[in-house]
């Protein structure tokens, strides 16, 4: 044992800079960031959740929501596309000018028969300016357009990729790993009813069919009807409904969960993930069924 | 039949010694090919750990060319800035306040000449004014003069073109062309003052 000092050094080496590069330099980065403007606009992002979704993120994490299900949506990559909404007044010069740009339209008969078509789509902002120019030049009316896309996005869990401002009010943060369930990250967009979530919760299977998850049946009081029904009394379907006279009512637990499920939306444009808002209808479709389930799930009726 | 050799008669072998040796080529080379990938590696996907820039985008000039063109009038973003300076006078509608603000809607001052209409947020304006046949004496604080070209463009256009009004959108250049000509004037407008530009 004559090298005492050299592994003294070697060791100290290792763990300080593993220490800087894991928990200082991190914290250096992600500590620092503040709520930032949305793309277009002075709105800021993020908001602080509404006090009642606060107290769900506790019950969210003391139910172990996150250990069935995660809060980060991947994406592969972003495209631009150009959607060609108006055709103007000088449409054969338009619709040469759409078949040169869109390979795909090229055979058909008469490209704008049915607006809006896509006359671009591609990674290359040259190309695509290119493109706008060349229709706003003939007097067409063409909306540009910046897509992410990836296997998450076009399975309706979000509309870009999860970044670290969408959990700058959340502490602590639950991103969660494993996907037993879909991705949560984007709830509250698709599912935008707390009455659906509560429903969910007390009977999963009332609402998609198939469901893994397992009811919350003890986040919810069952008792008897009192001189009027509840307001707050959960519409169950018949198999699940309680007996005549009884009423299934959430307890605050349960509709602090449903409140923090709401406003789970991370859809901002923001600089670090561009996008625009499109103002196309959300996806409904199989958006929340577990990964790997989605063809055989039929699509939760969203109910009031 | 042979002897045995005599063993003890062996003179002891040397105690096993640990000498320098030369490192072997391929060591080097290995490690030189491995530390030039982690460098191109790097230099393609670490973005000099920007903190903005996440996957897939790989460097801040790839995420900026990503973000979407703002050209063309922007009436979300006017309607922003709108609802954070103007409203709290002239109302979310655009109606004006009784003995506050006069009305937007159809107003000669916002649908008439652009060179009139920017001078009015940049500097303010006090005195009596008429809009729409109706009398006021007030002041406005110059509310536009701390925003930007874009910003101030972008909330005229869209109270030009908001609430049934429709008239052209005001570019940036407008009204970058008109704060150069106005130079350093301190003072408000008065409607007086601005005849000329009408």
């Amino acid at each position: 044992m004559n090298r005492g000092p050299l592994i003294f050094l070697a060791a100290f080496l290792a763990l300080s800079g593993s220490w800087y590069t894991y928990v200082v330099r991190p914290s250096m980065q992600l500590g620092r960031f503040q709520q930032t403007n949305m793309l277009g606009g002075s709105t800021l992002y993020p908001t602080a959740r509404p006090g009642l979704a606060q107290q769900g993120l506790e019950v969210y994490r003391a139910q172990g929501c996150a250990y069935c299900h995660s809060q980060q949506v991947g994406q592969e990559g972003t495209r631009f596309q150009l959607l060609l909404t108006e055709a103007g007044t000088n449409t054969a010069e338009v619709a040469t000018a759409v078949k040169k740009l869109a390979p795909q339209l090229a055979g058909t008969a008469d490209p704008l028969a049915s607006l809006p078509v896509a006359v671009y789509s591609g990674e290359r902002r040259y190309d695509f300016e290119a493109a706008s120019r060349t229709l706003n030049a003939l007097g067409a009316k063409a909306v540009p357009q910046v897509v992410p896309y990836g296997a998450d996005i076009a399975r309706g869990w979000g509309k870009r990729r999860t970044i670290a401002e969408d959990f700058l009010f959340d502490s602590p943060t639950l991103p969660g790993s494993q996907r037993v369930g879909p991705d949560l990250a984007s709830v509250g967009l698709r599912l935008p009813d707390p009455r659906w979530h509560l429903r969910h919760l007390y009977a999963p299977a009332s609402e998609v069919k198939g469901s893994k998850m397992p009811p919350y049946r003890y986040l919810f009081e069952t008792r008897r009807v009192a001189r009027a029904p509840s307001p707050d009394a959960l519409q169950l379907p018949r198999e699940y409904a309680p007996p005549a006279g009884y009423e299934v009512v959430p307890t605050p637990d349960a509709l602090a969960l449903a409140a923090y499920l709401v406003s789970l939306r991370a859809d901002a444009p923001l600089f670090s993930a561009p996008m625009t808002i499109t103002s196309t209808a959300a996806p409904t479709a199989d958006t929340n069924a577990p990964a790997g389930a989605t063809a055989t799930t039929p699509a939760p009726a969203i109910n009031q | 039949m042979s002897r045995e050799p005599d063993i003890t008669a062996l003179p002891e072998p040397a105690e096993p010694r640990a000498e320098n040796a030369p490192v072997p080529i391929w060591i080097f080379t290995v490690s030189f090919v491995a530390l030039f990938w982690a460098m191109l590696y790097f230099d393609q996907r670490g973005a000099w750990f920007n903190p903005q820039v996440y996957a897939p985008y790989k460097s801040l000039s790839h995420l900026q060319s990503f973000q979407p063109p703002t050209g063309g009038p922007n009436l979300e973003r006017g309607r922003s800035v709108y609802e954070n300076v103007c409203a709290l006078c002239h109302n979310t509608d655009g109606a004006g306040k009784p003995n506050q603000a006069p009305t937007f809607i159809g107003s000669e001052w916002v649908l008439g000449n652009p060179a009139r209409l920017i001078r009015i947020p940049i500097h303010g304006l006090t005195g009596p004014i008429t809009v729409k046949g109706e009398s006021w004496n007030l002041n406005m604080a110059a509310m536009g003069a701390a925003l930007s070209d874009e910003d101030l463009a972008a909330v005229l256009t869209y109270m030009r073109q908001s609430w049934g009004n429709k008239a052209s959108p005001i570019t940036e250049e407008q009204v970058k062309a008109v704060r150069a000509e106005t130079g350093n004037r301190s003072q408000p407008w008065t409607a007086d003052e601005l005849k000329p530009f009408e």
